[in-house]
């Protein structure tokens, strides 16, 4: 392939740049949910501090999903999908 | 125009003005691509031969190894998914590094474009998720433990919306920046100071392209394999 000698470092930084915008981009979209929810059915407060939370946790889930999939590239056993079945 | 800066000159614009038309200029931009990739679809596949050269060759290098690519980390069943990703790497690579020829501006660099490609990639890794899996697809959304299902369903929920959202923030940042760089430096110091950041974002904009399409595979990955 055409960046074949660095692909490891070129994974590596695509892995990286996922993380910060995942973390952000999750608190945003529970952040919009809760916001629209508070709109459509009048509860001020309530359903954005809720999804606020929500997304927060989504966002740190995507994180250690991030993690866990670097980590187990770096022992070398990523599982692999077979669809024949 | 990156972020309403003067930029010194682009052709679409003149097009615009000749024609009398009030098209986008982005729109203008991805129509370019989209003939740049056509005209090199329609030269290769005009004489095929089996001992590949010039044109016929490079595009075999990139096909042939993003197809391994996958296949190495998806797993055989990753043939069926390859052509939509490989078309998202090779258009997305064109669009960007458009944005570096002098006169043309990159349609990444807008963020209607990246929004209706990273729709695009949202809406077929569910529709494969569904058809690989029927109704159990649901069965994703609901975590490892049974007890914590109803709060992981809201959590998976949003994580997953965010998904194109993220896509779409993290092309269209990095390629507008370089856009808004490339214009400031030639304010400064026309041509002397922008060929050494010539060579860097020619390479930032592979990447970016590379990550897109990593991204789409691997979430195309997340919905062909078995919940856990």
């Amino acid at each position: 392939m055409f960046f074949k000698g660095n692909k490891e470092a070129i994974d590596l930084l695509g892995n990286a740049a996922t993380i910060g915008t995942h973390l952000v981009c999750s608190t945003f979209v529970g952040m919009a949910i809760g916001w629209y929810l508070d709109k459509w059915l009048g509860t001020k407060p309530w359903f954005l501090l809720i999804f606020l939370l929500v997304g927060i946790g989504a966002g740190f889930k995507n994180v250690f999903d991030e993690v866990q999939k670097i980590q187990r590239k770096d022992q070398g056993k990523g599982p692999g999908v077979n669809n024949d079945d | 125009m990156a972020a309403g800066l003067p930029h010194p000159l682009i052709f679409m614009t003149e097009l615009n003005n000749a024609l009398g038309t009030h098209i986008p200029i982005h729109v203008w931009y991805t129509w370019v691509a989209m003939l740049i990739l056509f005209t090199i679809g329609f030269l290769v596949s005009r004489k095929l031969s089996l001992v590949p050269g010039g044109l016929q060759n490079l595009v075999e290098i990139i096909v042939g190894g993003l197809e391994d690519f996958v296949v190495a980390n998806i797993g055989e069943g990753g043939r069926t998914v390859f052509p939509f990703m490989c078309t998202l790497f090779v258009y997305i690579l064109v669009m960007n590094l458009l944005g570096l020829v002098p006169g043309c501006d990159a349609p990444t660099a807008n963020i209607n474009t990246n929004a209706a490609m990273a729709v695009c990639t949202f809406l077929y890794y569910n529709y494969i998720g569904i058809k690989q899996h029927g109704a159990g697809y649901i069965k994703h959304f609901f975590g490892p433990v049974p007890a914590l299902a109803p709060l992981m369903f809201i959590i998976e929920i949003v994580s997953h919306i965010s998904r194109p959202l993220s896509l779409t923030l993290r092309l269209f940042g990095n390629i507008r920046g370089e856009e808004i760089v490339l214009v400031l430096l030639f304010m400064l110091a026309p041509v002397f100071s922008t060929l050494p950041m010539y060579f860097l974002f020619m390479l930032a904009k592979v990447i970016q392209a590379f990550i897109f399409f990593m991204l789409t595979m691997i979430y195309l990955k997340g919905s062909l394999e078995h919940a856990h």
